[in-house]
């Protein structure tokens, strides 16, 4: 170990000359995380609570485009938090709409600017960004802005961009490096096309786009670029947002083609290229049928991927250290307690296998993991019940079982679904749709008829969605929620 | 905050400061040579550790709306001291270790710095007449 402290300048040649990195026999931390996103940072700032010596380690690469962001993670910078700024942009163009029927005037046509909303919205994360560095100099944890990957046992490297390399060593490590995009493969793709890691600091309008994909990241680009007066399209290669309920999924899909998504069900392209230069400049798509031989052509603007997302687990020296990884999907197996089959190496967030892709998923992961580490808990993360919105132009929030999975699960005639349309009442005035709205709950006759499934699709959704998860962890009854008295008039007292 | 756009948005700054034509000459050219951005730790030491002068030293960000008033405004007032004072502009994404070193939490900060030691400071924005008695007591005290 004293071998390999000496020869840190240049890291390469110790360990080719050993053919092997020794364990150090005390360490520079006691807990280094790699990645600073939302469940690397939440467990870092809890580990120095307990006085610990921790590092964080973040560095984004460049997407094709160029595009990079600063410490936070992909909610705070290419995620949740521009998603719903974004949205809340296009949910004003509706207000503007619907506020001439309660008596609002102005004569002048309104159109919306990309640039402002852009500026704003990225000046807001630049103060996220420094507020985090800001948290993590008060609580006394180190910060490198550097890439780190695994060389021995408990040995990391850390490159920074000017390509300077460290070597840290810790008790224990918690892997917390996310998601990145996935492209298609196909002619075009990584030259030509964005995905969410641009969009959100696109220097220009995107204007005529095609979104290919179904996810929720998919379908809420889509709906706010619509939102914003965009015309946009959505390649569908199948169904839409897989793993949700589908009877939900649909009337989401209603909803926007309704509204002036347009969608072009089963194709998926094959191959992408540019027309004209510019920004944006024009792309021609080509795309195959999926169920025959059809091929077609269409031309936009911008064409955004969004047709999943793909861990960062296969470049961090994993196999140095022996973690296994799932080799197929990238993703990492762990134990309840988060432990990968390494014992001093965890992992968090986005990279579990079979585990919830959620910001407050992985912040809460981050905290009791480190609480069990270093506090003496043994409390462990609840991924049961963890209640989730889609911020598509119809809001939808949800708790629990699908429709599908709990008559797999309990069998349908176990199962009773209690279900209703409602009107908003903001709606009933700007005559808005009567008939969309919609939320049904699915209970389980066999257990009192406890609530086991919470949809909502209406405005808000996320708002109303909450509490009810919160009655549901505490085993919510079809009963208990008839007695509720509603609150008039919200759209929750259904 | 995204890179690319933060590029975008400097290259399509129009230059304010000291090149900007405002029809006051005699201000515009007394500016430059009392306001300068800060290049990297060595030159921090050297013009304003090291400067013989009173130096204030502006940390700012491009993404924080209150750096963008008070930056021009305590220019102005820094420039009509006839060089008894310099001001030194930081910002703060892009020499963090120095915000960092300097413990400053919130932008606009201001810190008035004699023979290297920091003497007075201010967070937020401020107006002209708060801003000249800063200024005043930095030179005079």
């Amino acid at each position: 170990s004293v071998q390999a402290h000496k020869e840190e300048e240049n890291p390469r040649k110790t360990m080719e000359v050993n053919g092997f990195m020794p364990v150090p026999d005390s360490y520079d931390y006691d807990l280094i995380v790699i990645g600073g996103g939302s469940g690397g940072l939440a467990a870092a700032k809890e580990a120095a609570k307990y006085g610990k010596k921790v590092m964080v380690l973040d560095f984004v690469m460049p997407t094709p485009q160029g595009s990079s962001w600063g410490l936070g993670g992909t909610c705070v910078n290419v995620g949740c938090i521009p998603k719903k700024l974004m949205h809340q942009a296009a949910l004003l163009g509706q207000a503007l709409q619907d506020s001439h029927k309660f008596g609002w005037q102005f004569t002048e046509e309104v159109k919306h600017n990309w640039m402002t909303m852009t500026e704003s919205i990225q000046n807001y994360i630049g103060s996220l960004n420094w507020g985090y560095r800001v948290a993590l100099r008060d609580k006394k944890v180190t910060y490198e802005n550097a890439y780190g990957e695994f060389v021995g046992p408990h040995t990391i490297k850390a490159t920074n961009k000017k390509g300077v390399e460290k070597l840290y060593t810790a008790e224990t490590f918690i892997i917390a490096t996310g998601e990145r995009p996935r492209y298609l493969g196909i002619p075009g793709d990584k030259e030509y096309c964005i995905s969410s890691d641009d969009l959100f600091s696109l220097p220009y309008c995107p204007g005529r786009t095609l979104v290919v994909g179904a996810s929720y990241v998919a379908l809420e680009c889509a709906g706010f670029l619509a939102g914003l007066g965009l015309d946009v399209t959505v390649m569908v290669r199948s169904i839409l947002l897989r793993g949700f309920d589908q009877d939900m999924a649909n009337r989401i899909g209603e909803y926007m083609k309704e509204h002036g998504v347009n969608f072009i069900r089963e194709f998926v392209p094959i191959k992408v290229e540019r027309v004209e230069e510019g920004t944006p400049g024009i792309l021609k798509v080509t795309a195959k049928s999926t169920t025959g031989d059809q091929i077609i052509e269409v031309e936009y603007n911008t064409v955004l991927l969004a047709i999943g997302r793909d861990p960062c687990t296969r470049k961090i020296g994993l196999d140095k250290v022996g973690v296994n990884i799932n080799e197929r999907t990238g993703k990492i197996p762990v134990n309840d307690e988060e432990q990968t089959n390494v014992p001093y190496i965890y992992a968090v967030g986005d990279i579990l296998q079979d585990k919830l892709e959620l910001t407050p998923v992985a912040i809460q992961a981050g905290r009791l993991l480190v609480q069990r580490l270093y506090a003496g808990t043994t409390t462990k993360c609840d991924y049961v019940n963890v209640p989730t919105t889609v911020f598509t132009p119809l809001e939808y929030g949800a708790c629990g079982y699908s429709e599908e999975t709990a008559v797999e699960k309990f069998g349908e005639e176990n199962i009773e679904v209690y279900h209703s349309n409602f009107w908003p009442l903001e709606w009933t005035v700007p005559s808005r749709d009567n008939n969309k709205c919609y939320a049904k709950i699915i209970c389980n006759t066999q257990d009192n008829e406890r609530v086991i499934g919470f949809h909502v699709l209406g405005p808000n959704a996320g708002e109303v969605t909450q509490g009810f998860a919160a009655a549901i962890k505490c085993g919510l009854t079809k009963e208990q929620l008839d007695s509720t008295i509603g609150i008039h008039p919200v759209c929750a007292e259904v | 905050m995204a890179q690319r756009l933060a590029l975008q948005r400097l290259l399509a700054l129009p230059t304010r400061g000291p090149l900007a034509s405002h029809g006051r000459a005699f201000g515009t050219s007394a500016g430059r040579r009392s306001t300068f951005n800060v290049q990297d730790g060595s030159d921090f030491q050297d013009r304003v550790l090291n400067s013989p002068k009173p130096v204030v030293v502006d940390f700012h960000a491009q993404w924080c709306g209150p750096c963008k008033i008070l930056g021009p405004r305590l220019e102005k007032l820094v420039a009509k001291q006839e060089g008894k004072v310099l001001m030194a502009k930081v910002d703060i994404d892009d020499h963090t270790d120095l915000a960092i070193e300097y413990e400053v939490s919130a932008v606009p900060t201001v810190l008035a710095m004699k023979n290297g030691d920091v003497v007075d400071k201010f967070v937020g924005i401020k107006d002209e007449d708060q801003l000249e008695a800063f200024l005043k007591k930095l030179i005079g005290a």
